[in-house]
């Protein structure tokens, strides 16, 4: 599932910080968008002390005790292995998000260069780069980050560098056509004027102001991110257990959806709540840094 | 614009009318038709093809072999009435059975036997499961309804090799023209149903056969569908869209148990669930390591909580239903003895391990695997787990010894010829390391060695049994694997539903079936 | 024609990365049990014992007189695997996209018209959600709530319609509510322009204004996202089609990545891949039909 960022004309350098300034008043003023940014804030809140919050070691099994309800002893219940779901789902909150955050870094360094220079070059190198991500993009992200796991084998890492060459093309695309608009803008020809080199232009001049549809898009990213990792723990190709990852949770729990739902409620609500936030903010982020909407 | 936006509104209504249409065309009409649900699909029903349990359990209302082996293990006549041997047993003779035809009303006689063994046996065409008629050096129609085969050397299991499932007799002239690499859908056999179509990924529909040789099946037709995902498969047993499902995950069973109109059956398997020691390799070359660390592991604990009691602890390295089996355990659960035993060999500390398990190939396999690695943690032995999907976990674990680069490995295995030789022999006999065999642990003793090649020779029951238990014996003191726990499994019918047959191998029978 | 330089790189890409999987056929068929033997049968009959250069020569030999090969896993032909699979994947695909658009443009219109009323507001929530479940939690949900709960639709299988009301409904929710958003902002978008100013300012009837003017405009985006999420529908069934035990190509490619059944992995996704470009075609060409410049210049906006 991706979602589309129209790349906007961007500002020269200069209007930066007042630039920076301006969006966030027009984020704070989206009240959607500050729910959003209160769902994150709050998962990466809990993420970062989980070790504070969490009231059971999220790996220490107890089979005596499985698939128990919640009780004041075990907020959200026990999954198949008697582990405390409350302190896996804490700790399962870091890693989906670093799910989400790493593989959009990977996605972003790898396909930002590429439609930058095809973007920038055009011609036929360009049109070629243009037709393959146009079949990449088409490809549903999910099926190419499953080939990839299978070559690289099961486990969290993998599922991170999967999910963000999966985002690739993505990020090509977008970049490209910002590229596009860019480079036509009076400051890029007077640094070419001035006898800049082209990486030079690339990265000084042109690449800092694609940020905006970039970071717009990574938010949306790391949600579709959190999600393919999900389906792929539903094929049997996500974190290796015992990792307290939540897609992984959510597709061991589903055995137990009729005997012991809470196994599969709370982390499939975490999932939800999660990707709902960086929507949210995605939206909000694109309408303030859009101009028209503003 | 308008009319498009019409048009799909308009569809979606007539879409959600049909749907939520009353449902009482399924559930009022007659039932002639017995609906079973399974896990896969079959790869193909040609015997030379089949490879996978769900082949077998649809393949054999089809097409059937020359013995039978019955719930108990016994051998009993199918397409062949009798059989006798020569002295050192390396010539077989067989009776085929007379007036039967096959569903293309060719008739059955030696010749047809005789062309569909040849095709097993024949290495160009390439059968997965030729091993199983490895010994036959000869096949030969010498009468019309009389078979021999001859063996290299005498081999004692052949009786129960010629009843596995995927040594299927069809018509000749479904194979008289094939080439060594042809293969066709729907096989034609002698079977108490006659296959009509398969829905590639949906379902395989077939129709009682009116001229079978046996008692004819009372239920018309029989449809088997393919249902991947196990909740689903409860959902539509619960629905009444299948009369019966394999495969019931142990946590249902108290939930189906309650609703009355579904039975839960159990059987047990021949399948032993086990984790291997890589046993050439430190720390695993000590005894004393191999015995703590089966000391270490509750395998009751595991068998009455994750399997709900819907398992059985391994008392040997095969179970109880096979030929040549002697109880020699369990390794009773202490974790005491098992740290003094790891003091002992300078371990007092413990060490630390890699544990390489499949997700989703066994039951609950990745949930037993960690319920392992805590125990083992109990007793100071750090294992961290790895799972590879299974066709790479599979090539993994079939490195040769010099590039072996795991410490131990889970692993289960179906002695489905219910003879200790298919049990014994593959695993753990040293001319079976890897990469020629199963014997992926690389473990080794001569006297083990030398047992099973003597009782693959020997004829005499008694002397062979004899034979295997001392073999049994010295595995289990030689504690090369883990030894876990045999898998049991859980059918589930509906209460309409009698005389299904629930096989240890793992196959759901309907020939005998009826509504009540 | 850019395209076929493209299906070949689409083609090389595959055949490569599919070989990169570690583990081979042979195993993933017969398991514990695959002797040697059968490995090296299943090698040499399907030619994965020749250099890989050999072996795409031969697929692209075979793939111009439209030879697929054969399945290693059922010995069948993949023109004829896919041939079953492909229709059923197109059926749920086409409706899960009517769905989608239908209920998607609908509530973007309604909620861009009646911008923060409690419609907008309820259904953009709503489509919030839509795209944040995980599709595989949320077929199981339906699955017990329609099936088992309220005995009303089958859970799984083929055969009637009914059938597949639960699978393409899983399937094109995440792509109604990404529709919903679209058309939604891009009727926003729309309305604030000069054009539907000029046109209200002519007194021309509100809703005239919308559904003429605004909305063929409006829906310049959502035409492209619509093929893309064809596409994405098309091979992103796999989850679907798992739960609803739906024998589609999406599950067909994934089992046969998983059982290293190379022809049907390379048959499938240059399947997929010839398909998309064709949609990329199609949504082209619609594009043209619906961009206002060409109207505006040919006076038909008018």
């Amino acid at each position: 599932m991706a979602t589309e960022v129209n790349p906007t004309t961007a500002p020269s350098p200069r209007e930066k910080t007042s630039e920076f300034r301006e969006v966030l008043r027009h984020l704070v003023r989206n009240r959607a968008a500050v729910v959003g940014l209160c769902i994150i804030g709050g998962f990466v809140l809990v993420s970062l002390f989980a070790p504070l919050f969490a009231t059971h070691d999220p790996l220490r099994i107890n089979l005596g005790n499985r698939l128990k309800p919640p009780s004041a002893e075990h907020f959200l219940g026990t999954d198949e292995l008697g582990r405390d779901l409350f302190s896996r789902m804490l700790y399962g909150g870091r890693i989906s998000l670093n799910i989400g955050v790493i593989s959009v870094f990977i996605g972003v360094v790898i396909g930002v260069p590429i439609g930058a220079v095809s973007g920038y070059f055009g011609g036929k190198l360009d049109m070629f780069t243009q037709r393959f991500i146009d079949i990449m993009i088409a490809f549903p992200g999910i099926l190419l980050a499953i080939v990839v796991v299978t070559v690289l084998g099961v486990g969290v890492e993998n599922v991170m560098i999967a999910t963000g060459i999966a985002s690739v093309p993505i990020y090509a695309r977008l970049v490209r056509g910002s590229v596009l608009a860019i480079k036509e803008q009076s400051y890029v020809t007077a640094a070419h004027a001035a006898g800049l080199g082209d990486m030079r232009i690339i990265f000084r001049q042109i690449l800092p102001n694609c940020l905006a549809p970039i970071i717009v898009q990574s938010t949306f990213q790391i949600a579709t991110s959190i999600l393919w990792a999900a389906g792929l723990g539903f094929l049997g190709l996500g974190a290796q257990a015992p990792t307290p990852e939540w897609g992984a949770i959510l597709s061991n729990g589903r055995a137990y959806i009729r005997t012991a739902h809470h196994v599969t409620t709370y982390p499939g609500l975490a999932i939800l709540l999660m990707v709902l936030g960086f929507n949210l903010v995605g939206d909000g982020l694109r309408d303030a840094l859009d101009p028209k909407t503003r | 614009m308008k009319r498009i936006v019409f048009t799909l509104v308009a569809t979606l209504i007539v879409l959600g009318l049909v749907a939520c249409g009353p449902q009482a065309a399924d559930t009022a009409a007659v039932r002639d038709t017995l609906t079973i649900a399974i896990g896969a699909e079959p790869e193909s029903l040609d015997p030379v093809k089949m490879t996978s349990a769900p082949a077998a359990t649809v393949g054999e209302h089809v097409v059937e072999r020359l013995i039978y082996m019955e719930e108990d293990g016994t051998l009993t006549p199918m397409l062949a009435t009798s059989w006798s041997a020569n002295a050192d047993s390396t010539v077989w003779t067989f009776e085929i059975r007379q007036g039967v035809t096959f569903h293309d009303g060719a008739p059955l006689n030696a010749e047809a036997v005789r062309a569909n063994l040849a095709r097993f046996v024949d290495p160009e065409v390439g059968a997965a499961y030729r091993f199983l008629l490895g010994s036959v050096q000869d096949i030969q129609a010498t009468g019309e309804y009389t078979l021999q085969i001859t063996l290299a050397q005498p081999f004692a299991p052949i009786l129960s090799h010629l009843s596995h499932s995927f040594i299927g007799i069809v018509s000749p002239n479904q194979i008289s023209d094939l080439a060594a690499d042809g293969t066709f859908e729907i096989p034609v056999g002698t079977g108490p149903y006659v296959m009509e179509r398969w829905s590639r990924g949906d379902s395989i529909r077939m129709s009682v056969n009116a001229d079978y040789w046996g008692p004819i099946p009372q239920i018309p037709n029989l449809v088997f569908n393919f249902i991947p995902e196990e909740s689903a498969r409860i959902v539509a047993l619960e629905t009444g869209e299948a009369d019966a499902i394999m495969a019931v995950p142990p946590q249902d069973v108290a939930r189906l148990q309650q609703n009355p109109d579904i039975d839960v059956v159990f059987q047990t398997t021949v399948r032993t669930i086990y984790i291997s020691f890589n046993n050439i390799r430190e720390p695993f070359t000590d005894q004393r390591v191999r015995h703590a660390l089966n000391y270490a592991i509750d395998k009751q604990a595991i068998v009455d909580s994750i399997f709900e009691g819907n398992a059985f602890v391994a008392d040997a390295p095969i179970v109880d239903a096979v030929f040549g089996h002697t109880t020699v355990g369990p390794y009773e659960f202490n974790p005491d003895r098992a740290r003094e035993l790891l003091a002992e060999a300078g371990f007092p500390n413990g060490f630390d391990m890699v544990l390489h398990h499949p997700t989703g190939r066994y039951p609950l396999d990745a949930t037993v695997a960690q319920a392992v690695q805590s125990m083992l943690a109990d007793v100071g032995v750090n294992a961290t787990l790895e799972t590879r999907e299974w066709s790479a976990y599979l090539q993994f674990t079939s490195q040769p010894p010099d590039r072996a680069e795991y410490d131990s490995f889970m692993l289960g295995w179906g002695t489905v010829t219910l003879d200790a030789d298919y049990g014994l022999f593959a695993l753990l006999h040293t001319r079976q390391w890897n990469p020629n065999g199963n014997n992926r642990g690389f473990y080794s003793n001569p006297r083990v060695d030398e047992l099973l090649d003597a009782a693959r020779i020997e004829t005499n029951p008694d002397r062979r049994r004899t034979m295997y238990h001392e073999a049994v014996d010295l595995i289990w003191d030689d504690a090369p694997w883990i030894f876990l726990y045999n898998a049991g499994q859980i059918n589930a019918v509906r209460s309409n539903v009698q005389g299904l047959i629930h096989h240890p191998l793992e196959n759901l029978s309907a020939w005998a079936a009826s509504f009540r | 024609m850019l395209a076929i330089p493209v299906v070949i790189g689409v083609s090389i890409i595959v055949f490569s990365l599919v070989r990169l999987i570690p583990g081979d056929p042979a195993r993933a068929m017969a398991g514990v049990n695959a002797t040697p033997d059968f490995i090296e049968a299943i090698r040499v009959r399907h030619a994965l014992d020749q250099p890989i250069p050999v072996q795409y020569a031969r697929f692209v030999v075979r793939f111009l007189q439209g030879d697929l090969g054969n399945s290693i896993f059922s010995g069948r032909p993949v023109t004829t695997e896919i041939g079953e699979r492909f229709p059923r994947t197109l059926i749920l695909a086409t409706i899960a996209l009517v769905i989608a658009t239908t209920l998607g443009v609908t509530a973007g219109i309604i909620s861009a018209t009646r911008r923060n009323s409690l419609f907008d507001n309820a259904s953009m929530l709503v489509a919030l959600v839509g795209v944040a479940a995980p599709v595989f939690w949320m077929a199981l949900m339906l699955q017990l709530l329609f099936a088992v709960q309220l005995r009303m639709l089958p859970a799984t299988g083929i055969g009637t319609i009914r059938h597949l009301v639960l699978p393409s409904i899983t399937l094109g929710t995440a792509s109604a509510a990404l529709m919903a958003r679209i058309t939604r902002s891009s009727m926003l978008d729309v309305l604030r322009q000069d054009f539907i100013t000029t046109a209200r300012a002519k007194g021309l009837d509100e809703r005239l204004v919308i559904y003429k003017h605004a909305l063929k405009n409006a829906l310049i985006p959502v035409v492209t996202v619509l093929g893309l999420q064809f596409g994405i529908l098309l091979g992103g069934a796999v989850l679907t089609e798992t739960v609803f035990a739906w024998p589609g190509v999406g599950r067909l490619l994934v089992d046969a990545i998983l059982r290293r059944d190379y022809p049907v992995v390379q048959g499938t996704v240059m399947l997929l891949a010839l398909l998309f470009v064709l949609i990329n075609l199609v949504v082209d060409i619609i594009y043209a039909f619906l961009d206002p410049r060409i109207h505006y210049l040919s006076g038909r906006g008018e």
